[in-house]
């Protein structure tokens, strides 16, 4: 009976403690910037990054006359964006490889023929390319057309298009993010939060009531949790509504990234929970944090894949907590694999948080 | 057991060691039920030690305590459940209100409050909404003590309560303390300040370096001095500075 009434004192104090801290960072502004305007102005960044579309740049020098059919079909061409300016200015732009090419058209004297000149820089060689070939194939048709023999031409050519995914700078960087937010609150949050009771010596005030100590470390994780939570539901909002982040399984896989998200938060809380019990001041603090996160927010392919890294650093950078995080995101989002093709991380990252939490529990210090 | 007379606390022959240390040296006194007992000492003499002791956030070295015929050491959740802790210069979540703290430790005691009538006996009703930083020194320590009263403690501690406030806003706080003890709760407090222990403590121990150098009611430990045959240097006035500071600037609390 009075083992009963103490259970539920306790439950009732982690769901006190859980709420109330969770009411506190509500009202924290950093917990407001790290956690949610910074993954959104980066995913936003990101989402633009991947849209731009390819694009010639091309000079018309103002002397030339411009109603012919070959500027007004170059100017229904969507890829190509037509510059009309003084030959002077446009001669620079050129040599600079501001724009890719100069177009003069001039009427012959006899006024029924066409004379188009082409002067392209050499700056953007597959530019250049584009313009000659789109430029050809604008005389060509025109030429036919004027000719009259735009039907019955000898070859016929037909172009068809197939529905392929467009693997878009997004759809790798979304995933990074969500690994990138998660480790930022797991172990800012944690460090410069406990720290902060610490010193202030609101857990000490806490331990002289009947609260047991681990329930105050478990509410402070779920509060967290359940932030992280809302921050990778917002993420992975703006990601799929507003840039068509691709979820292959549609709410199967957003669900089972909800998930991995809750693992991924569970086992950098040992990282944060393990620095944040070596000490009691902020300025130790800072250069630790860095410590653990820098090289990871840099080599776990959060922001550029872990492939591009030289050799010799691979095998570490796939061994890191966050690479085996990013992997198994990245397995069930951008690959559109099962969800057990994540279980090999997932392992990764189990023990890397054992690991944390055994070393957290030996060298907690409270005061 | 609730007779007036008999000792709500026991300490036995407490030590308490740091690695490099002894900050509490064999020490044995005992608090009467619904007395209020003050701690004196000098910084370092190992108040706080000892009242952190008592309050079971660290285990003695050697030597036992009792409350409320309660060991501390293997009756830890009782001991806490009946006692209020108040600590020398301790903070507070910044982002919670004084209602939302009220709540969070009313939860960790398992009991359910009425934050206002709790801020009320404190007169704080009126910042019930704020957050701890608006408060100024004299209203925090009230908060401090405000915390103390949610599990209607037999016994409340109190490090240094009035350490850095204004005459004013100490005579406020002591009317408080008095308050309070009347209902019957015994009070523990530290001090150096002596004016504090005596208008306030029906028997004071005074500490040095670890050790209880005396123990008695404040009168008893100036009649000794006096049969010593000690006189004080200058003819006693009948009013000091402090007299004229509070005539000057009146007793009303200056807080915004």
């Amino acid at each position: 009976m009075k083992n009963n009434s103490n259970l539920l004192n306790q439950w009732r104090a982690f769901w006190a403690i859980t709420w109330y801290s969770l009411r506190a960072q509500t009202r924290n502004m950093a917990t407001f910037f790290f956690g949610f305007l910074f993954p959104v102005v980066f995913i936003s960044i990101f989402g633009l990054i991947g849209n731009s579309a390819t694009q010639v740049n091309i000079g018309v020098p103002n002397n030339t006359d411009i109603n012919n059919p070959i500027i007004t079909t170059l100017k229904k061409i969507s890829i190509v964006k037509l510059t009309f300016a003084k030959k002077s200015y446009l001669d620079k732009q050129i040599s600079l490889g501001k724009i890719d090419a100069q177009l003069v058209v001039e009427r012959s004297t006899n006024l029924a023929n066409y004379k188009v000149m082409v002067l392209t820089g050499n700056a953007n060689i597959q530019n250049e390319q584009i313009v000659r070939t789109i430029v050809t194939e604008v005389v060509d048709k025109t030429n036919l057309a004027l000719s009259g023999v735009s039907n019955n031409l000898p070859i016929d050519l037909t172009f068809m298009t197939t529905s392929s995914r467009q693997q878009r700078y997004i759809d790798f960087a979304l995933p990074g993010m969500i690994g990138f937010s998660l480790l930022s609150t797991a172990i800012f949050g944690t460090v410069f939060g406990l720290i902060f009771l610490k010193k202030t010596l609101v857990i000490k005030r806490m331990f002289a009531t009947p609260m047991h100590p681990l329930i105050f470390l478990t509410a402070q994780g779920t509060s967290r949790l359940i932030i992280v939570l809302i921050q990778t539901v917002l993420i992975l909002l703006i990601g799929v509504f507003v840039f068509k982040f691709y979820l292959p399984n549609g709410l199967i896989t957003f669900l089972e990234l909800i998930l991995l998200s809750i693992f991924g938060l569970i086992a950098f809380l040992g990282f944060g929970y393990f620095m944040a019990g070596l000490t009691n001041d902020e300025n130790a603090a800072n250069p630790m944090i860095n410590l653990v996160t820098l090289p990871q927010f840099l080599l776990s392919g959060t922001f550029f894949p872990i492939s591009s890294l030289p050799n010799w650093l691979t095998p570490i950078a796939n061994n890191l907590p966050l690479s085996y995080f990013n992997t198994a995101i990245r397995n069930i989002t951008t690959n559109a694999e099962p969800f057990s093709s994540t279980f090999p991380y997932l392992l990764g990252l189990f023990i890397w948080s054992a690991v944390m939490y055994i070393l957290a529990a030996k060298t907690f210090k409270w005061e | 057991m609730s007779d007036i007379n008999t000792n709500i606390i026991e300490v036995d022959k407490l030590t308490k060691s740091f690695a490099d240390f002894q900050a509490v040296k064999g020490i044995s006194f005992s608090v009467k039920r619904g007395e209020v007992f003050g701690i004196l000492g000098p910084n370092g003499a190992g108040k706080t030690t000892t009242l952190e002791t008592m309050e079971t956030l660290q285990k003695p070295t050697s030597g036992k305590i009792t409350i409320d015929g309660l060991d501390t050491l293997s009756h830890q959740e009782q001991v806490k459940k009946i006692i209020g802790v108040q600590l020398q210069s301790a903070g507070f979540y910044p982002e919670l209100t004084l209602i939302d703290l009220l709540n969070l430790f009313a939860s960790l005691y398992g009991v359910k409050v009425s934050p206002t009538e709790i801020l009320k006996q404190v007169d704080l009703l009126d910042k019930a909404k704020s957050y701890p930083v608006r408060l100024s020194g004299g209203q925090r320590q009230r908060f401090s003590i405000a915390l103390t009263l949610i599990n209607t403690p037999k016994i409340i501690f109190l490090d240094e309560p009035t350490t850095g406030l204004d005459p004013q806003a100490r005579i406020h706080l002591w009317e408080m303390i008095e308050k309070i003890n009347k209902r019957g709760v015994t009070i523990v407090l530290t001090t150096h300040y002596m004016e504090e222990a005596q208008k306030l403590c029906q028997r004071v121990a005074i500490m040095d370096s670890g050790k209880i150098v005396a123990l008695d009611t404040p009168d008893n430990l100036i009649k000794q001095l006096l049969k010593k045959g000690f006189k004080k240097k200058i003819e006693v006035k009948q009013a000091d500075l402090e007299d004229v500071f509070i005539d000057l600037t009146g007793r009303n609390l200056r807080e915004e």
